[in-house]
């Protein structure tokens, strides 16, 4: 049985101008111990995904359907229920470093605080667990003492303490919301690749959240493109790079520099998407890529087009899907 | 090695607090204050009631340093026992503001919903009377007293505590670090508990010491007006009041305490500006 597993889920937002599907019908499973990315561009759904999971949605959102952790279902348990799981079998790790750590308390304390709230440890053992964490995650003693502040550190240390928070009490799935976008390139890497070690290393499931398709090659088994709050192609990582077969899939590859292909010749621009995501409150009826997408036809229009099987471990929401293999 | 803050020795926030001067200023005129209270309890130069008509009105000489009232009791003596009412009426006001204030606005910012309005509607109540009218009113109720009028002080402290604390808890709720706390499976009292308060200390504090001083203000009006400290105990506000009609006669009997309020209330307000300095890691460079 997966670890995780999202049924049917959607989410409404009650804006002045009425309810906003902002979260359709989305589904997939996560096994435990492996990695499931998530890509889109800004505004599709990848963040509140996340937070529906987290159980952490605006309070002006609705959620229906259901959300399976460990055989439980997140969206019926009460917040004292959800309260013992958050950070002690679900953990997540923010975008922005510099505002995810509370700027009066110390990094060590930062740290230990979960240890000492979910697993009822003492103040010495959770200092030397904190200790031992930070040094998991390359904030070595004694140069990076848990005295220091989170104003003291980069960006990219900031972002290991986050890392360090998380993987605290042992948590079986880490969701990571675009963990590098806040970071330089060289720091990128090597957080992403901290990612990977210490989710290999404690065997916990990596939901990756990123609009960065070189990301998610790299450091998923499985992915889900978003768009508009739906999901438009899913598949192992490796079949939806060779075959992309959604055209929103590909043109966000075409729009991405230097994702697969070399440095871009001088005077070549990169491509984007014309048009803009349909607006939440006045989504069409027919697919929502459409009235972007370069093979839309009529039968595009009048219905969305369900979810159909190219194989047994690829999906994709088109009626005209690229059929050829990708020309790498 | 601890992970409490390597800077929290007593010893390295004096080294920080000694390089500003408005700490070291605000900090003697309050332990000045203080001392001077305190030594008034045991000893005062005469004793703080009797009267010696004879020697009434004097102007400040050896023997009485600040010169004596209408009735020839010793100025400086009063001054100082004042400072003791000064204290206690600062104290307990603030203490019934921020104690109540500050618990509901944090309530208020951590609930939202109709709690928030509940708290915020009844603030706003109380703030739309004046601070000083509405004290007059509740020490009329509930009779003339140094007590009451601290209690009426006290009462208008609430709402400005619980303003300042749910809009200064809001902005927080907002930011990454309590999302991530709530990641991290807390509920919305131990956040405002741990993560809330702390990143609002530095601004309760400089309230605080705001509230202090205007404390100080209040409880002069109210005995200026015969509503606080009853005669014959001393209060600063009261020797303004009788030193008012003996203006042209005796003017330093309205400078002496009215020196002494000003003195105090800046004393305290530098004080909290250099407090908010030190409680702030980040402004306390010390690495």
């Amino acid at each position: 049985m997966s670890l995780l597993s999202v049924h049917g889920l959607s989410v409404t937002l009650e804006t002045p101008a009425g309810p906003a599907a902002i979260l359709q019908d989305v589904s997939f499973d996560l096994a435990a111990g492996g990695s499931l990315g998530l890509v889109g561009e800004s505004g599709c759904g990848k963040s509140i995904t996340a937070l529906a999971v987290m159980g952490l949605l605006p309070e002006r959102a609705q959620a229906t359907g259901a959300i399976v952790f460990e055989g439980r279902d997140l969206l019926a348990l009460p917040e004292a229920g959800l309260c013992k799981i958050r950070g002690r079998r679900l953990a997540m790790v923010f975008q922005e470093p510099m505002t995810a750590l509370n700027p009066v308390k110390t990094i060590g304390f930062q740290v230990a605080e979960g240890l000492r709230w979910h697993l009822g440890l003492g103040r010495a053992d959770a200092e030397a667990r904190a200790i031992r964490l930070l040094d998991r995650v390359g904030l070595p003693q004694p140069r990076f003492s848990p005295a220091l502040y989170p104003h003291q550190l980069s960006g990219g240390q900031r972002q290991r303490v986050v890392i360090a928070m998380a993987l605290a009490c042992d948590p079986a799935l880490l969701i990571a919301d675009e963990p590098t976008t806040a970071l330089d390139v060289t720091s990128q890497a090597a957080i992403l690749d901290l990612l990977a070690e210490v989710a290999a290393e404690a065997g916990l499931a990596l939901l990756l959240i990123t609009h960065d398709l070189a990301v998610v090659w790299q450091n998923t088994r499985e992915m889900l493109v978003m768009y508009a709050g739906r999901v438009v192609e899913r598949g192992l990582t490796r079949q939806v790079f060779e075959r992309m077969a959604h055209p929103y899939t590909r043109a966000l590859l075409a729009a991405s520099p230097g994702a697969l292909d070399a440095a871009l010749p001088p005077g070549r621009r990169l491509a984007t998407i014309p048009g803009l995501v349909p607006d939440p409150l006045h989504r069409p009826p027919g697919c929502v890529f459409a009235s972007r997408c370069p093979r839309m036809r009529d039968d595009c229009l009048p219905a969305q087009p369900g979810e159909r099987n190219l194989g047994p471990t690829h999906g994709v929401a088109c009626l005209h899907p690229h059929r050829e293999v990708m020309p790498v | 090695m601890s992970i409490e803050p390597a800077a929290a020795g007593w010893r390295e926030y004096w080294a920080h607090g000694r390089g500003s001067a408005a700490f070291v200023i605000g900090l003697a005129v309050t332990a000045l204050l203080v001392a001077v209270a305190l030594v008034s309890l045991v000893w005062t130069p005469y004793p703080v009631d009797v009267m010696d008509i004879p020697a009434k009105l004097q102007p400040p000489s050896a023997a009485h340093w600040l010169g004596t009232d209408q009735f020839g009791r010793d100025v400086l003596s009063r001054l100082m026992a004042g400072a003791v009412n000064s204290i206690v009426v600062s104290l307990v006001a603030v203490g019934i503001g921020a104690g109540l204030g500050v618990p509901l606005g944090a309530l208020a910012a951590a609930r939202r919903g109709w709690i928030e309005e509940v708290v915020m509607r009844f603030n706003d109540f109380t703030f739309a009377f004046p601070a000083l009218l509405s004290a007059v009113m509740i020490t009329a109720i509930l009779g003339p007293g140094a007590v009451n009028s601290i209690i009426a002080i006290g009462i208008f402290n609430v709402p400005v505590f619980a303003r300042l604390t749910r809009g200064g808890a809001l902005s927080l709720w907002k930011r990454d670090f309590v999302l991530a706390a709530r990641v991290a499976g807390k509920g919305r009292t131990r956040i405002s508990l741990e993560h809330i308060l702390p990143n609002i200390a530095g601004l309760l504090i400089v309230q605080m010491t705001i509230q202090f001083a205007l404390a100080i203000l209040a409880e002069a009006g109210l005995s200026y007006l015969g509503l606080g400290t009853q005669p014959p105990a001393p209060s600063w506000g009261k020797m303004l009041n009788e030193a008012q009609t003996l203006l042209y006669l005796a003017p330093q009997l309205a400078i002496f305490p009215g020196l002494a309020i000003m003195v105090t209330v800046l004393g305290l307000n530098l004080l909290g500006d250099g407090l908010r300095d030190l409680l702030d890691p980040r402004l306390r460079r010390l690495r």
